[in-house]
């Protein structure tokens, strides 16, 4: 059996007497994109932070690509690359210089700056200092950074937060393309649309522990309700939606009688979002 | 790796209009201010004198004539212009008709002594001494009375007889030091910058190691404050005289200034901050350095300010001959507190990453 990217097994930090991860294990396979979905203060950045190298581990162990994390860090870090939430790039210079810089760190032999900013949609300016660039631009950069020395891993913080639809769909495909050439995506987001439809796995994090780890799909089943949502006529000219859940027995009886006794005027079916998911699990949104 | 991050950040740095023009015009400016100050050596005691009174006036008149230090003026209007004008004077003495006479007399009088503005009030007294000493070998009398000794002449410190210092000797260690002072501010700014904006957080958990980051920021430090003074050194020619006891003294120099960068990016929380802390840092370690044109100026609190210690092994390298035993202790002391502000500057800022 092939030995996972990602291996964690109890991994514990505290800030103080502020308990940020709270014993989480768990594995992830090669050229998987994993979802690591939770509120603010939920522990993502720690998980993050302890899986980069930024922040030692109090507790437990961590393995990426078969290197622990603590005694193999920039051997690591060497091979991972990653797109912070926050935007860190030397303003003062443009785009090119800034991943040259970078591929001369790595020692990345012929390196092609214009073409890797071409994917990501900064064709054409890629001598202007990075000071003049939309937040979605550079947010475009810092995935082009992160991709400078060709990584078997990426880390991607909140990468799209805030950004418009193009620049967020640029990003998707380059996700897409990293993971089809298979390269591991740890992707951390409030957006759940975006984990949904980007991730093979999600992972809710609630209060430093993981509380659900499956696939969107799988956890929809598990979790979720399918149901269908009927809209009627009512006798004074209104109308009313009517629920009907999906997995019970009655369900087409009870449509059968809406149809026979109610002018229906729409029939649209209904299943939960990892976001109602995540409340039922919870007991809290993941906006805070 | 170290050498592309350090070209990385001269490239930053000049980039930044700030640093660029005080680094580039810093070293012409100074230069300039070297050549155009004179390069002799003013000796005279610059006293004027009117003397009105006939029998005193050849007594004066060979007092000029043989020291040199004094300047007989034809009508006291002249003399009072010339104090006031031309700033080679700081006294003027007028002895009017009959005052010979009178002290012969043994007579209280009046006489009028002209000062040149800013004259500091114990010059003054000395004069006034002096003054009195002079008038009174109008009288034989007194002449005869003096007791005569032998004196030994000791100096204290080096002697310098012969051998007086011109002013733009005096002033050299001090612009090589205010050279060197604006690296601190360049460099704090450069690593606060690099955390405040996360750069350095990207270099760190990438290709970088942190001992790496640091190495690279303390090397671009030196080569831009070592590289400055060396420029310097060539131009005004210095290096010809002790070359390696010079080089090693810049070296340690620039070290010490690398440690200070640190330390005030230490203390600072941004930007804003280094520069406040920069300030106060440039105005301290600049003190030591007017000791140098003022010798009186150098008490034991100075000695406190490390800048001390690179500013008097240059000047006494430089003006006095110095060597490498008599500066020993000056350049442990600059490698001990560039390594101890370089030790604690790392301690401090690598926990804000």
């Amino acid at each position: 059996m092939a030995q996972p990217a990602i291996s964690v097994n109890d991994l514990h930090y505290s800030y103080g007497d502020t308990l940020a991860v709270d014993g989480i294990s768990f594995d992830v396979e090669e050229g998987e994109v994993i979802g690591f979905l939770g509120p603010n203060g939920a522990g993502k950045s720690t998980v993050v932070k302890m899986l980069t190298g930024q922040l030692t581990p109090q507790q437990g162990s961590a393995s990426l690509l078969g290197m622990d994390i603590v005694k193999e860090r920039k051997q690591v870090q060497q091979e991972i690359g990653i797109a912070f939430e926050t935007t860190n790039l030397y303003e003062q210079m443009s785009a090119v210089e800034n991943l040259e810089l970078f591929a001369k760190l790595y020692k990345v032999a012929s390196f092609d700056a214009i073409t890797l900013l071409e994917k990501v949609g900064l064709g054409g300016r890629e001598k202007e200092h990075v000071a003049g660039y939309s937040k979605g631009m550079k947010q475009r950069l810092m995935m082009a950074r992160a991709l400078v020395s060709d990584p078997k891993m990426l880390f991607l913080d909140e990468p799209t937060d805030g950004l418009d639809p193009v620049s967020t769909e640029t990003i998707h495909a380059l996700i897409r393309t990293a993971t089809q050439n298979g390269t591991t995506v740890f992707l951390t987001t409030h957006d759940m649309v975006e984990a949904d439809k980007l991730s093979d796995r999600v992972a809710f994090l609630n209060q430093g522990k993981i509380v659900a780890f499956d696939t969107p799909s799988r956890l929809k089943l598990s979790f979720g309700m399918r149901a269908l949502k009927v809209e009627i006529e009512l006798p004074d000219g209104g109308a009313e939606v009517r629920e009907l859940s999906l997995d019970q027995d009655q369900t087409a009886q009870d449509l059968f009688e809406l149809f026979k006794n109610e002018r229906i005027l729409t029939v649209h079916s209904e299943e939960a979002t990892l976001e109602d998911i995540f409340f039922d699990i919870t007991g809290r949104g993941l906006q805070g | 790796m170290i050498g592309t991050l350090v070209v990385n950040d001269i490239k930053l740095f000049f980039r930044n209009r700030f640093f660029a023009i005080v680094t580039a015009i810093g070293v012409v400016f100074y230069l300039a201010i070297y050549f155009l100050i004179p390069n002799q050596v003013n000796e005279s005691l610059g006293v004027a004198f009117f003397i009105e009174d006939g029998e005193a006036s050849p007594l004066f008149q060979r007092l000029a004539e043989e020291t040199g230090d004094y300047t007989l003026f034809d009508t006291e209007a002249e003399m009072l212009t010339a104090i006031e004008e031309t700033g080679d004077y700081f006294v003027g003495l007028s002895f009017p008709s009959g005052v010979t006479a009178a002290i012969a007399r043994g007579e209280e009088l009046d006489l009028n002594a002209y000062y040149a503005p800013g004259v500091p009030a114990e010059a003054k007294q000395i004069f006034h001494d002096v003054l009195v000493l002079i008038a009174n070998a109008a009288n034989p009398d007194v002449l005869a009375n003096l007791q005569r000794f032998n004196d030994t002449e000791v100096v204290l410190g080096n002697d310098m007889t012969g051998a007086p210092l011109s002013f733009r000797d005096r002033i050299l260690p001090l612009i090589l030091m205010a050279t060197v002072l604006m690296e601190i501010f360049g460099l704090a700014t450069l690593l606060t910058r690099d955390i405040e904006n996360g750069t350095a957080r990207a270099l760190i958990t990438g290709p970088l190691r942190l001992h790496e980051f640091f190495a690279g920021k303390a090397l671009m430090g030196m080569i831009l404050a070592f590289g400055q003074l060396l420029i310097l050194g060539i131009v005004t020619g210095i290096l010809g005289r002790a070359p390696l006891l010079i080089l090693t003294t810049m070296l340690l120099g620039s070290f010490l200034m690398v440690g200070m960068g640190f330390f005030v990016a230490a203390i600072s929380k941004n930007n804003t901050s280094v520069l406040a802390w920069a300030v106060i840092a440039l105005i301290l370690m600049m003190i030591p350095g007017l000791s140098v044109l003022l010798p009186g100026l150098a008490t034991g609190w100075m000695k406190v300010i490390p800048s001390y210690y690179f500013v008097d092994s240059l000047h006494r390298i430089l003006n006095f001959g110095a060597g490498w035993t008599d500066l020993g202790r000056n350049l442990a002391l600059l490698l001990a507190v560039g390594a101890g502000t370089l030790a604690i500057g790392t301690a401090v800022t690598r926990s804000r990453f």
